[in-house]
């Protein structure tokens, strides 16, 4: 019985940070799936985001849980300036070049923010760290993960119906079928593009804004994330947004069991396994429909 | 190449091999090991990366498995020189692996599954450490015994123009012309009958085995390896940035590339000291900006349209040959 329980917690634990996984995908999915930006500083726009957060938190004393709207709002509008002032101007679908410069940029961001923040751990001291739900006599989740869990969900929902219902969500999807007849019909590529990214740069912006209260910041914490999202928008299929979030699920839970039974060293390693093995045997990703 | 492009290449060669007569510092010479070690390893990266077009961020696997060849090895009683040798049939190895499964892969996904084998393979050096010694690093057996550094510096030259030479012979050579008009559009590359999984193929076992050199020479210099710097991303990274930025698929490029890029770092550090790698990412921006062919490729892209302008007759022509 008592296995049972341990596995039911990792799986119900795993839940909760494959939510905010899930964001930081679908996040990716937009960039990279939809968009078809190669995006090595997602993992960045994360931590900015982590370290936004706790700067509003430090001045006004306003609670994370509000505070990352504003950090996310930061964000869009970064995201939207790196589109219109760097992106817009480089050659269409060139990897190469969209990779030096979300490196280049990752490194700008990560030094800055080690400049002014240091290289030290922070992490908050919020009363509710300290709280746990208690469902049953074996299951216990930690409060702050299932508040987080909770915005997460809602968020994740607005921004799926943003991009399937919005004009400017099926105009996004529109480039990504056809970016040549897209403008004929009216779309304006380059400001739905830009809105485009700065929404997936929010969407990191949001889940480290959420990741804020359960994890220690320090300038780097946002580099384990930018594969993971590269990993969850293939598994997902690329160009879902709704693939990508139950990858990211399906990812917080697979870690949660493999750090239960196999130690949390191998939990990384096995992301990439199943990463490889779906790109093996089927890349088009469990979701998707795309041929690659 | 031409004779006189022989002549200059040959000349270069004989000046490098020079320098430690006049560069005499421990701390410069390893400087110029450095430049040396990844004009080698963006020359063979850019086999695969810029002929092929297949842009692999994962050479990490294949330094790494030098690195841990050279250190573990000899541990098993094998000579110190045959330890890279067997590094190098390692990495070719881990190649028909990796090039196995990803080649099938186009564009980002090909770069992403190179990352993803890399990253287990850290990760396996991280946790099994009864094999690698895992997090803590192994220690590795010098090459050379005397001269220490002026050896490895030497050694990281003729690595670079063993590179170099291949490169020049695979740019000329039918294999060459076969990876490139893979790079161009493989569906037609195939339909004219070119067996591109092999050539890729080929061309990945070309590049594992200098790329694993290189980790090799640069494990044993410094005597001591740990998973996370010699199979980092890091390591994968600054090979592919080489040879991007200083020309993909241009025989000089990853040359260039490297020693703008190693110096340029270097001085970073010196003069900017924690600020260093802001201002490293701001070259990398401003490269991809106005530079977006990379150093060779752009000075090429350039030359080409000033000649084109300059013939007076033939010039639309010659326009439109070079815009197409």
């Amino acid at each position: 019985m008592d296995a049972f329980f341990s596995a039911l917690q990792a799986i119900l634990n795993g839940l909760l940070t494959g939510a905010l996984y899930a964001l930081v995908g679908m996040g990716m999915a937009l960039i990279f799936g939809v968009m078809r930006i190669v995006n090595f500083a997602h993992g960045t726009f994360l931590m900015l985001g982590m370290y936004a957060t706790y700067f509003i938190f430090e001045k006004t004393g306003l609670n994370p849980y509000f505070g990352f709207v504003f950090a996310s709002a930061f964000l869009f509008c970064l995201g939207y300036l790196i589109y219109r002032g760097l992106i817009q101007h480089m050659p269409v679908h060139s990897d190469f070049m969209q990779i030096l410069l979300t490196l280049g940029l990752a490194l700008i961001f990560t030094d800055a923010i080690q400049l002014t923040f240091g290289a030290d751990y922070h992490q908050l001291n919020l009363p509710l760290l300290a709280k746990n739900v208690h469902l049953g006599q074996h299951i216990s989740l930690n409060a702050p993960w299932l508040v987080s869990f909770g915005l997460a969900v809602v968020l994740g929902s607005g921004m799926y119906w943003f991009v399937m219902h919005t004009r400017i969500g099926r105009a996004a999807r529109a480039i990504a079928q056809n970016r040549y007849a897209s403008p004929l019909m009216g779309i304006n590529v380059h400001r739905v593009q830009a809105v485009s990214f700065g929404l997936g740069v929010a969407g990191a912006g949001i889940a480290g804004g959420l990741l804020l209260p359960v994890f220690y910041i320090y300038p780097t914490v946002g580099d384990q994330f930018t594969l993971k999202a590269f990993v969850m928008v293939v598994l997902g299929g690329m160009g879902s947004i709704q693939g990508a979030a139950v990858a990211g699920l399906v990812l917080g839970v697979v870690e949660s069991l493999t750090s239960l039974y196999w130690g949390n060293e191998w939990a990384l390693a096995v992301d990439f396994a199943i990463f490889l093995l779906v790109l093996s045997l089927r890349p088009a990703g469990i979701f998707g429909s795309q041929r690659v | 190449m031409t004779r006189s492009k022989s002549w200059i290449a040959a000349g270069s060669f004989a000046v490098c091999l020079l320098i430690p007569l006049v560069v005499r510092t421990d701390y410069n010479l390893q400087v110029l090991f450095r430049v040396f070690l990844f004009a080698a390893l963006g020359l063979a990266w850019n086999l695969v990366g810029g002929y092929a077009g297949q842009l692999s961020l994962g050479h990490a696997a294949y330094f790494g498995a030098g690195a841990y060849a050279m250190a573990l090895l000899p541990h098993f009683g094998v000579s110190l020189w045959l330890a890279p040798v067997l590094g190098i049939i390692l990495a070719v190895a881990f190649a028909a692996l990796i090039g196995g499964v990803s080649f099938r892969l186009r564009g980002p996904y090909f770069a992403l599954a190179t990352i993803a084998f890399a990253e287990v393979l850290r990760l396996l050096a991280k946790n099994l450490p009864s094999v690698t010694g895992g997090d803590v690093g192994i220690q590795v057996p010098s090459l050379f015994a005397h001269a220490i550094n002026r050896s490895f510096y030497l050694a990281a030259v003729v690595l670079t123009a063993i590179a170099f030479g291949v490169t020049v012979w695979v740019s000329r050579s039918k294999f060459g012309y076969y990876l490139m008009a893979i790079r161009e559009d493989e569906d037609t590359a195939l339909s004219v009958g070119i067996n591109t999984a092999r050539t890729k193929l080929e061309a990945l076992f070309l590049s594992a085995g200098i790329t694993a050199m290189g980790g090799a020479l640069y494990g044993s210099l410094f005597l001591f390896i740990v998973p996370d710097q010699v199979l980092s991303l890091d390591i994968s990274n600054e090979i592919a940035i080489v040879a991007m930025l200083g020309g993909a698929g241009t025989a000089l490029g990853p040359i260039l590339g490297s020693i703008v890029l190693e110096s340029a770092s270097e001085t970073f550090k010196n003069v900017f000291h924690e600020a260093h790698l802001l201002i490293y990412g701001l070259l990398l921006v401003v490269v991809v900006i106005f530079l977006p062919e990379g150093i060779v490729g752009t000075v090429n892209t350039w030359l080409a349209r000033r000649r084109s302008a300059l013939a007076a007759a033939p010039k639309q022509r010659a326009q439109r040959n070079s815009a197409s």
